[in-house]
């Protein structure tokens, strides 16, 4: 029984042999890839992007255009899918042989509900970023006010404690304030 | 779950819903009359009988009554969608201008941020003048 060897690890260990005493003998580390590259022999690309209908042979059945109404096309899906259901029953029972048309029909369906649900993606993405930075201007605005509120409390702070330390000589007491 | 991942989950569910209640009924319809000569077909064995007599009229209202009910989830959920209207630039038009905010607000914060350190360091070195000078006028023992 033969084992495989571990492959060495890669030669670029040796440009950082003096890291410590000086950063910038290194080489710096590679920049971001953009676009498609290669990894263990597959493509893979950094621009993602959800291929429209056309692009996967799938007739669109919703009207294209940039401002698509989510909520109407969605519920108008709906009603066309519960309607082929009933058809498809109807022609199971008058003439089965033509089934797979119907079939064909309700599967274009789903593909048309999946694919409006998945462009819903990236407003979602958008309205999740707002959310996020309306939250970190809220923190942000708190963290100011807490720390306005603080020199405050120190002063009163530094007026009190003097009254409670020991007075051991009197003659010093002038030099603390 | 997040909405969006529920709707097409219930399509999903919809659709094996919709497989489930067709395949089973093809499978246990009972078979067509085609004319009135052909003789009744046999009965079917006991232990399977009883089950599929009494549940058969029933399976097409319960299964379609689910299927209807399913796609009435999905009607709800495409209503609790919450759609702001204005499309892509609007939301990128106010993440800009949240993002021009929070750098302000952020440099805001920074400078509070230093005074209130200085303040510290002040307070910080009249409290060890302080102490340093009751210690000293501690007499030794």
């Amino acid at each position: 029984m033969s084992t495989a060897t571990y492959p060495p690890p890669p030669p670029y260990y040796r440009l950082y042999k003096d890291y410590h005493q000086d950063p910038q003998s290194a080489p710096e580390p590679p920049p971001p890839i953009e676009g498609t590259y290669v990894c263990f022999g597959g493509n893979y690309t950094t621009d993602d992007v959800l291929p429209s209908l056309e692009e996967q042979g799938v007739r669109q059945l919703y009207p294209p255009g940039p401002n698509v109404d989510f909520k109407k096309e969605l519920r108008s899906l709906n009603r066309e899918l519960q309607l082929h259901f009933l058809e498809l029953a109807d022609v199971l029972v008058e003439r089965p042989s033509q089934y797979a048309r119907r079939v064909e029909e309700i599967s274009l369906i789903f593909k048309n509900l999946h694919h409006l649900l998945n462009s819903l993606r990236p407003h979602q993405a958008r309205a999740t970023i707002i959310h996020i930075l309306e939250l970190q201007i809220q923190r942000r605005r708190q963290a100011i006010e807490d720390i306005k509120s603080l020199p405050a409390a120190s002063l009163t702070l530094v007026q009190v404690v003097p009254g409670t330390l020991p007075r051991n000589g009197a003659h010093n007491r002038n030099s603390w304030l | 779950m997040d909405i969006i991942s529920q709707m097409q989950e219930q399509v999903n569910t919809i659709a094996s819903i919709a497989f489930n209640t067709f395949g089973s009924l093809q499978r246990d319809a009972p078979p067509v009359r085609l004319s009135q000569n052909y003789p009744d077909p046999p009965p079917l064995p006991a232990t399977n009988s009883p089950e599929d007599a009494s549940n058969f009229p029933e399976q097409p209202k319960i299964m379609s009554a689910a299927l209807v009910k399913a796609a009435k989830q999905f009607d709800a959920l495409v209503a609790a969608l919450p759609l702001a209207e204005g499309g892509e630039e609007a939301q990128l038009k106010r993440i800009a201008e949240l993002q021009a905010e929070n750098d302000a607000v952020g440099q805001e914060l920074q400078r509070q941020l230093e005074a209130a350190e200085k303040e510290l360091k002040q307070v910080q070195e009249l409290f060890h003048e302080a102490t340093d000078n009751c210690l000293n006028l501690k007499k030794p023992d």
